[in-house]
């Protein structure tokens, strides 16, 4: 096999699964760094914003591109909303309950989706789309996007979190509570701030997983175990360790099939969890212990 | 067990920065604090020592609200804190540096005097240039992550982040703790560095002799109740004190 057949074949896919699981995998360490606790209903999320993605074209005819955007925004006022509604109301009780009150978020979000755009595959434009050739490398339209797309999603958190006041507010909240909370910060703004951008981030990542492939209102759910995978092989509260992780997974996903039948492929991501486990539960980068 | 009289400071009640009289609380329903007075005077360094559970740290976190205050009063220039939450107080001029988990250990020395200052507005280059000056140790390492940095050197990043609002009243609660005997010398002359920019302190000690030894005033507290107070010298002349502490 050729070195730009493996690339096309097995490096691109990777890669562009990797990058989406990094998309969801941050706001999985967002909410474990700074809430302290396993965010279930993730993936429901991701599939929640991806529908909204397909109402949004649907209504407004715009391309699926620019319907984004506009759903990012609208999962996030959904997530602030869920917030208030089901885990604000638990915050002072064990964050066991929270976890639970997250799986059934989870399964209301699925249920809500069924009920709304019914349990048939879908998809937001119909027709073959044909790769074009970048230096050998090919790249349909809309990988490329998603590259960019998770480009620019990485890159503006990051600075965000780096540069800005709140951002620096979200880190030292992640860091030490109660010190951050000594320094005067708010807690209940730093709390809509992260699902304002958790619910965001899983608009774009369950719209990037749907372009790609389909839409189905179980795909979030699959999407849940390589992405917790990735938040704790990248190290829990790390967002660069998110990233770092969710290439990781998407990579030796697409790379087993190379070992493995492809029917395991979904098994990989539960063995690069248990290793990561086992072996270095800080994760890659040092995140926190659970 | 008498309460030495208040001769030693020249201040008279309404100069104190603060003034807890007759605290008694706890953090649950039983009283650790059965009564404690402590005042601390503008410019001054207060030290609070005695035994393991004679109540100095809870008596410093009655003063920063922490506590759920049953009895007595909090008065801070001037005005009754008492049950105040500790983010009112914060801006109200006291800020309190904890014992352990006291710096942001992930983000970098100069983050963390930025995270100080949150609660601030307008130019902080006043600001970072008196902690700078303070600790010029933490100048080359103003881009190190705290939590890399060795006992001594997260000290002085703690005690700089709570400086960055500017305080009128410093709590430090065993500043000193695991430190080596070098480190200690140098926290404890930081300490008067930091008086010297006009701040006062008030600061909970394991080690009572070096403690005692440097203070401007000193309170034993035994068993959530005062038992001695006075001068640093004073207190270490005590044959009392010194049997309690210093093996005499």
């Amino acid at each position: 096999m050729a070195i730009i057949d493996f690339i096309n074949f097995y490096i691109v896919p990777g890669l562009l699964l990797g990058s989406i699981y990094a998309v969801g995998a941050i706001g999985i360490t967002m909410v474990f760094g700074i809430l302290r606790f396993a965010h279930f209903a993730h993936g429901d999320m991701a599939t929640m914003g991806a529908f909204i993605a397909l109402a949004v074209v649907g209504l407004f005819g715009v391309t699926p591109w620019t319907a984004l955007p506009i759903a990012m925004v609208l999962t996030a006022i959904l997530a602030v909303g869920i917030d208030r509604t089901f885990y604000d109301y638990l915050r002072k009780r064990p964050a066991i309950l929270t976890v639970m009150a997250s799986l059934g978020v989870a399964l209301m979000l699925r249920s809500l989706v069924q009920v709304i755009w019914g349990v048939d595959p879908q998809t937001y434009q119909r027709g073959i789309v044909r790769p074009d050739t970048y230096f050998g490398i090919l790249l349909r339209p809309r990988e490329l996007y998603t590259f960019l797309s998770v480009i620019v999603i990485v890159v503006a958190l990051t600075i965000f979190l780096r540069a800005s006041k709140w951002g620096k507010a979200m880190r030292a909240m992640s860091d030490n509570p109660d010190l951050a909370r000594l320094s005067g910060v708010d807690n209940r703004m730093v709390t809509l701030l992260l699902w304002t951008i958790v619910g965001a981030l899983c608009a774009a990542s369950g719209f990037m997983l749907a372009i790609n492939t389909e839409l189905t209102p179980m795909m979030g759910w699959f999407l849940l175990l390589p992405m917790f995978a990735a938040a704790i092989l990248g190290g829990v509260g790390r967002v660069e360790g998110a990233v770092l992780g969710g290439l990781i997974v998407g990579m030796v996903e697409e790379l087993s099939v190379l070992v493995m039948p492809g029917q395991y492929k979904a098994a990989t991501a539960f063995v690069i969890l248990l290793l990561i486990l086992l072996v270095r539960p800080r994760g890659l980068l040092n995140g926190k212990v659970l | 067990m008498s309460h030495s009289p208040m001769s030693v400071s020249p201040a008279t009640a309404d100069d104190f920065v603060l003034a807890m009289e007759n605290v008694r609380g706890g953090y649950g329903d039983a009283d650790i604090l059965q009564g404690v007075t402590i005042k601390v005077a503008p410019r001054e360094i207060v030290v609070i020592v005695g035994p393991n559970g004679a109540g100095k740290s809870t008596a410093m976190k009655a003063v920063f609200g922490l506590l759920i205050v049953r009895g007595g009063t909090v008065v801070f220039d001037g005005e009754d804190i008492t049950g105040w939450a500790p983010n009112r107080i914060v801006k109200r001029g006291i800020c309190y540096v904890p014992q352990v988990e006291n710096v942001f250990r992930e983000m970098t020395v100069h983050e963390n005097f930025e995270m100080g200052a949150f609660l601030r507005k307008g130019d902080l280059t006043a600001a970072y240039d008196r902690v700078y000056q303070l600790f010029p140790d933490l100048k080359a390492k103003r881009k190190t992550p705290a939590g890399d940095l060795s006992g001594g050197q997260r000290q002085m990043v703690a005690m700089g982040r709570a400086l960055m609002l500017d305080p009128k009243l410093l709590l430090l609660d065993e500043p000193t703790a695991g430190l080596s005997p070098k480190y200690m010398e140098q926290i404890f002359q930081i300490t008067r560095d930091v008086r010297d920019t006009g701040v006062s302190i008030m600061l909970v000690e394991q080690h009572a002799k070096q403690a005692l030894a440097f203070c401007d005033r000193g309170y034993v507290l035994a068993t959530g109740a005062n038992r001695h107070e006075g001068t640093g010298a004073a207190l270490l002349a005590d044959q009392e004190v010194a049997h309690m502490f210093l093996g005499g």
